[in-house]
């Protein structure tokens, strides 16, 4: 029962940082309409942004995490505005194109700059706790509890706010947008900038428990993509559950049956829930 | 006053509009009648701002409309109710309306205002205003639509084909409320199929003909002109 526990705070730190990182590229492709390839790219950079505050300038955990979520939203906002915008009215190939692009770019900056080799970030606050008679990292319980407040502060930006609701009105309708005088370049660019904030705080979440490595934003580009067309292109509520879905399938597929075929099971639960639900779980009415 | 000269629009080298011109006072009802692919829908864009004209020119109380900047429009006193609504489906009717409302976001008091008033036109929205506006009927989704667009407190208001697919007793309800709309001030320029219904409350009205003006004249000229009447009323 202990073990199970143990993995379940396990499942739910990881789903935690999975679905941070996989709203943003949902907002995204609501909006624009275009799936965002680069956005594994902004995750790395997010978790190299925190360790060089932390190693370089020798500043704590929190500012770090704020500087480089700051600093990766500027870059994803610019991002909009250099490359997908000029691209708005081409085919959809060529933004998707440009993403990929974007990536082995960023990919091949940070190694330019830090190397190839894995980098550590040490946890904020070191040790373990005894929840219950579970014994559970505190850097775990950080990344549960930080990835909850932040879902909340999102849910209440994009549901309580009206900025927040030109978001969820554009990709709802564009045109319906524009005409009641909504500037969609300029939702296009802040939800560029949201979805970069988001992921470098997430990579910075989760670096102390695994390493920063430059290579480490591809592998999280194949798994939030497998997350939002589970959840359904552009859903809000799809991403969060798909996310927690695959770090449950992970997790426990990783424990129960083997550490080797953890990959293997979430891509496989993403095959049989396409082949069930090829609209994945949460359908878009637009 | 709405000031079309020698408007044109191009696609390509499909020609939408042709040298257009019309015009709509403050506080007018204008009707425009024509068949699909007239040009109705291309005027309305441009007079948004989602189209730019290839000449020509469009201007609101002088101010022109052509600077492709929707948002420019609707702070100008524009506001389009679209063909096809084009509503936020998964959001709540009031939230379509308080995006509606979106040019005056710095005025929360009188967003407040106009919320009440645009429930008072249409009561059957009050009931609903936390329902996701996708689940209405078609009637009360035209409600929204024209609501949304009144949030935004235009001088002019233009109205693109709202009794499209209604039942003929809803059509009656969606009418009349243009013409309180009217009555408080706002100019209308209506494109209509249902020509019937459309020239009983304006007071003038086009007939336009791909892209052209063919025919204008007043509400009681165009109700007895012929060819009017075999065209679009089918009498």
């Amino acid at each position: 029962m202990s073990t199970f526990l143990q993995q379940l705070f396990n499942a739910l730190a990881l789903g935690g940082v999975y679905a941070l990182v996989a709203l943003g590229l949902t907002l995204v492709y609501g909006v624009m309409r275009v799936p965002n390839f680069a956005h594994g790219g902004l995750y790395m950079l997010g978790a190299y942004l925190s360790y060089a505050v932390l190693t370089g300038l020798g500043w704590g955990y929190v500012p770090a995490l704020l500087i480089s979520a700051v600093g990766v939203a500027l870059l994803a906002a610019f991002m909009e505005r250099v490359i997908f915008y000029p691209m708005r009215n081409a085919p959809h190939v060529h933004p998707m194109i440009a993403a990929i692009g974007v990536l082995f770019f960023l990919e091949a900056a940070v190694q330019l700059v830090w190397g190839p080799d894995f980098k550590q970030i040490t946890e904020p606050v070191p040790g373990i706790v005894n929840v219950g008679g579970v014994i559970v990292t505190w850097q775990r319980l950080l990344v549960i509890a930080a990835s909850v407040v932040v879902m909340l502060g999102l849910n209440y930006f994009l549901k309580r706010t009206l900025t927040g609701a030109t978001i969820e009105a554009m990709s709802q309708n564009r045109e319906g947008a524009r005409l009641v005088g909504v500037n969609t370049n300029r939702v296009g660019m802040m939800t560029f900038a949201i979805s970069g904030a988001l992921a470098a705080a997430a990579a910075t979440l989760i670096a102390p428990i695994i390493s920063v490595s430059p290579s480490m934003g591809e592998v999280m580009n194949l798994k939030v993509f497998a997350i939002i067309i589970l959840g359904g292109m552009g859903s809000v509520p799809g991403a969060i559950v798909g996310a927690f879905l695959l770090a449950l399938a992970e997790v426990f597929g990783g424990y129960y049956i083997s550490l080797d075929f953890s990959d293997v099971i979430g891509f496989a639960m993403l095959v049989i829930v396409l082949a069930l639900k090829p609209q994945g779980l949460f359908k878009r009415g637009t | 006053m709405l000031e079309i000269r020698d408007l044109s629009v191009n696609y390509g080298h499909f020609t939408a509009l042709h040298s257009l011109n019309l015009t709509v006072s403050p506080g007018e009802i204008v009707v425009m009648l024509g068949a699909n692919g007239a040009g109705k829908s291309t005027l309305f864009r441009t007079l948004s701002g989602l189209q730019r004209p290839s000449g020509g020119t469009a201007t609101w109380n002088g101010v022109s409309l052509t600077g492709g900047k929707p948002e420019f429009n609707v702070a100008n006193g524009v506001a389009q109710c679209p063909e096809g609504r084009l509503l936020f489906p998964e959001l709540s009717v009031e939230k379509n309306l308080r995006l509606g409302a979106f040019v005056h976001r710095k005025d929360a008091a009188g967003t407040a205002r106009e919320l009440e008033r645009v429930y008072e036109l249409f009561p059957a929205l009050v009931e609903k205003r936390n329902v996701p506006a996708g689940s209405l009927s078609g009637g009360q989704q035209q409600m929204v639509a024209i609501a949304r667009a009144l949030m935004a407190r235009p001088t002019l208001l233009l109205l693109d084909e709202p009794s499209l697919g209604l039942a003929p007793l809803v059509v009656e309800q969606v009418f009349e409320a243009v013409q309180r709309v009217n009555a408080a001030g706002v100019g209308v320029l209506l494109a209509e199929q249902n020509a019937f219904a459309a020239l009983g409350i304006a007071h003038r009205g086009y007939v336009l003909e791909g892209g052209c003006v063919s025919l204008q004249g007043s509400q009681h000229e165009l109700m007895t002109d012929d060819r009017v009447r075999s065209a679009y009323l089918g009498v």
